[in-house]
Parts: C-alpha cells; structure tokens; sequence
C-alpha cells in the first residue's frame, strides 16, 4: 500500500465518521466501531494507520473531525494495535473511546446512534477478555475484563433514563452478565437485576425479543445457584419459548439449565428432546427417577460429574436422590400392594434395605428409616414409624404425593 | 519475585470460572417468530409419568429379588 492510498483510506474513514453523525446515519455509524468484526473496510484502516506515521494530524485539520479526537484518537490506536495483534494496547485505547463515546451519547437526543453503542459494548468485552488471556500468558494478573464492567456501568446508567434510550438497557445488563459470569463474580447482578426488575422507568415487554431471551437465560441461571426453581422454571421456559428456533446452541443451552430445573419439580424431558439437543447426559437420570434406581442415578451424576459441575447444576442433580427413593419406595408398596393388599400399606424397613442391597447400596435399617423419616417430612410419603417393629406405615389415601411441578418441601 | 504466585493465582482463577455455557449473541436487528418452535418445544416435556405401572424390567427384577428374600425369611 502507497502512503497516497494509507492517506485516502484514513480520510474515507473521517468522511464516513463525520457523514454518518451529521446524517444520523446509525447502521453506517456502527460499522465504523466494529473492531472484533474484522471487516475488510476496518482491517485496511489498521494497515494505512500503520503506514502513516501521523493520523492524528488529519483528524485535528478539520472541524468536522476534531470535535470527534476524543473518540477517534484512541480508537486509531486501538485499530492499529488490533492489526498488529497487541489485544492489551488495542483494549486500553478502546476503552477510552467508549469513555469519549458515552459523553457525546448524552448529549445526542434521540436514539439514533444505539446500535454503534451496542457495538461498542460487545467489542469492549471481547477486548477484554482477549486482553486477560494476553495478560495471564504474560504471567500478569488479568484485570480487564472487571474493568470493562465498570464501563459498562457507566453505559447502563446512561440509558437508565427516561426517553428513547433506555430501550439499549437490557443489552448492556446482557453483556454485563456475560462478564460477571466469567469472572465468577455473579452477587454483581444484583443491583443491576433490581433496576431493571423494579425501576418504573422500564417496562420489560417494551425490550427486543433478543435481550428479553438473554436475560431470562442468565437470571434463570441465577435462580438456579439460588435453588429457587418456580423461578428458575419461569424464566428459563420464557428463555426457551421464544428464542430464535435457528439458534440451535442457545436453545441447547437454555436447556442445560431448564432440565435440571423440570427434573427437581418432578417433570420428565422426552427423549427425543434429548437427542434433539445432544443433551444424553441427562438420560440415565431421566431413567432413574422413572425406575427407583439409585445406583443409575449415581453412575450417571459420576460419568457426568465434571460437565454438570462446569454449568453448576451437579448439587441440584444430585438432590434428586430423595425423588429416586421415593420411587423405589412406592414400587415396593405397589408389588406389596399386588400381592397382599390388605397388608401393604405397612412396609417393613428391612425390604427397603433388601432392595438396596440388590442395587449395590450397603445401609442398615437405620439409616434407612433416617430416609424415610425425611421423606415424611418433605412429603414425599405420607406415613408413620412403628418404631419398635421397624416398620413405616403408610397412608391409606395417596401415600406417595406428587410434586405437580412443585419444588420438594425444604 | 513475590508477584509470580500471585500470577499464578490468578490464571487458576480466570480458568476456575471460564464459562462454557455462554450464551451466543444474537444479531443486533434479529427478528424471529418464536410461535411455533416455542410451541413443539414446550410440548417436550412429561409430568404425569409418575405411574403405578410395574411391568418393566426394572421393577420385575424388583420383584423377584423381593420375594426370593421372603421364601428365604
């Protein structure tokens, strides 16, 4: 490339940079932000900035761009740095340009230029995140991605008013969460959760439909960690009903989660929703809740244990366990029940612990009747202890309650 | 010299939370309608199975090593 075409490259760019704000031009605006996009438009940017020593000097030689060295100062920086693959300069000058950007974002009445805000939010955490993994190869402490969240703070605030603008809220809380996620900083969620869920100034349906799918998916998982499943359901099914059906991972993802979730109120996944979603680890659980098999549920939540430890759903699977006693429980009451019917509803401890022995599973009567007593007291079973002949005597009217979509009493 | 475990502390960290269940970003002006995949996805799910049916092999196994135990009392 001559110095003639690195200079014509470089003033197409302020043309465009300058025509797009005076015309509020949003959808040629954003594109001029886009560093992660690679476009073929931004990469020669990078390398005409490489070649021209000085572009600062054409950015100060009109009015129409000097106004704007705030933002494009530092975002020739991080180009040209991004071109040559220095992530850690590239983030540092890019996120000076999102500083410049959010003050003349203010001062823009409507809300023409959302999309390049949107953008600049996205590209400012992927930066970041490039950035740390630059950082943490360098054996240096990876920080800036956290700072990427004070960033976008700053851009949610932004939007936090009334008026047009506040419609780009739910997107920056999206990426936020995104970042507060990674970082295993997630109790961070909370504050902006409460403006967005409680300030009168939003009204959520008012949204686009991306966001709203976004943001169910990551407050669902939220109330997962949290063991509030009425809540986790909700807004993972609202996450799953209406994401893009072409967007096969994120509905795959929604129900890693979901599953879980349904599994603990006492809903079944079809099959065929399994291996839809290539989601066959969930199978053998699936299994032995409908069986009573505690050793499968075992076998399954150990074969598995890594992947449902990485998507922190392994302490939810593994409270199902009460689920499966229950069921094994009410099958030896059923064959009872077949064989001596005037006699079933009184189940002897001891046949509890036969069955378990048959499945591998060493215990004595007592701590079998410590299950069973928790399982009276989750209501699980509806019975009482004749203690000294070790026998659980059960209701003779719907002795087994089910959940009904209802969480296990806690 | 004292920074390195440091460093090292915090490598193990950013691995220890590396998110792998990242949601994908959708496109800035995607439009969809989520009528019908909604629907089918939604009918996905079973919350009558709780049954008293105990003919599968499971509870037949269930069953005989229930009553060889009895025979044996």
């Amino acid at each position: 490339m001559s110095m003639g075409e690195a200079h014509r490259r470089i003033t197409e760019y302020l043309n465009r940079f300058s025509d797009a704000i005076s015309s509020q031009d949003g959808a040629t605006f954003k594109s001029l932000f886009a560093l992660s996009s690679n476009s073929p438009f931004l990469l020669s940017l990078g390398d005409a900035l490489n070649l021209f020593q000085d572009p600062n000097r054409l950015i100060k030689q009109s009015d129409n761009y000097s106004q704007f060295a705030d933002i494009l100062v530092p975002l020739f920086r991080s180009l040209l740095n991004y071109r040559q693959n220095n992530l850690l300069e590239a983030y540092n000058a890019f996120e000076k340009t999102a500083n410049a950007f959010i003050q003349e974002f203010r001062n823009w009445e409507s809300a023409w230029a959302l999309e390049a805000l949107y953008v600049i939010v996205y590209d400012i955490r992927v930066l970041a995140e490039k950035a740390d993994k630059e950082l943490a190869s360098n054996g240096k402490s990876p920080e800036k991605l956290k700072g990427a969240g004070s960033v976008l703070m700053k851009f949610f605030g932004t939007l936090a008013g009334k008026g047009s603008k506040r419609v780009g809220a739910l997107y920056v809380t999206c990426q936020l969460f995104k970042i507060y996620f990674k970082l295993g900083t997630v109790h961070l969620c909370r504050s902006v959760i409460r403006s967005i869920e409680t300030a009168r100034i939003f009204d959520f349906e008012e949204f686009p439909k991306r966001d709203k799918v976004t943001y169910m998916y990551y407050t669902g998982r939220l109330e997962v960690f949290n063991e509030n499943f009425p809540a986790a359901d909700y807004k993972l099914s609202y996450a799953l009903k209406h994401c893009n059906p072409q967007s096969e991972a994120n509905i795959r993802m929604i129900l890693k989660h979901l599953i879980p979730v349904k599994l603990s109120i006492g809903i079944l996944p079809k099959n065929s929703l399994l291996e839809k979603y290539n989601l066959l680890e969930y199978s053998k659980i699936v299994q032995a809740l409908r069986r009573g098999d505690l050793r499968l549920l075992r076998c399954a939540l150990q074969d598995h244990e890594d992947r449902f430890l990485r998507s922190g759903v392994y302490l939810v699977l593994e409270k199902l366990e009460l689920q499966v006693y229950q069921r094994l429980v009410k099958k030896i009451y059923i064959i009872q029940k077949q064989k001596d019917p005037g006699r079933a509803h009184q189940v002897k401890l001891e046949v509890i612990v036969k069955a378990l022995k048959w499945l591998e599973i060493d215990m004595d009567v007592d701590e079998v009747e410590c299950i069973v007593a928790i399982l009276i007291y989750k209501n699980l079973m509806k019975g009482y202890f004749a203690h000294k002949s070790k026998v659980v005597v059960l209701s003779k009217q719907d002795p087994f309650p089910k959940l009904n979509g209802k969480p296990v009493n806690s | 010299m004292a920074t390195e475990p440091k460093a090292a502390a915090d490598d193990v960290k950013i691995d220890l939370f590396e998110d792998d269940d990242e949601f994908e970003e959708f496109e800035i002006n995607e439009e969809w309608d989520d009528k019908e995949e909604g629907k089918e996805v939604t009918q996905q799910w079973e919350d009558d199975w709780d049954d008293d049916d105990v003919s599968d092999d499971f509870s037949l196994q269930l069953r005989r090593e229930l009553e060889s135990n009895t025979e044996k009392n």
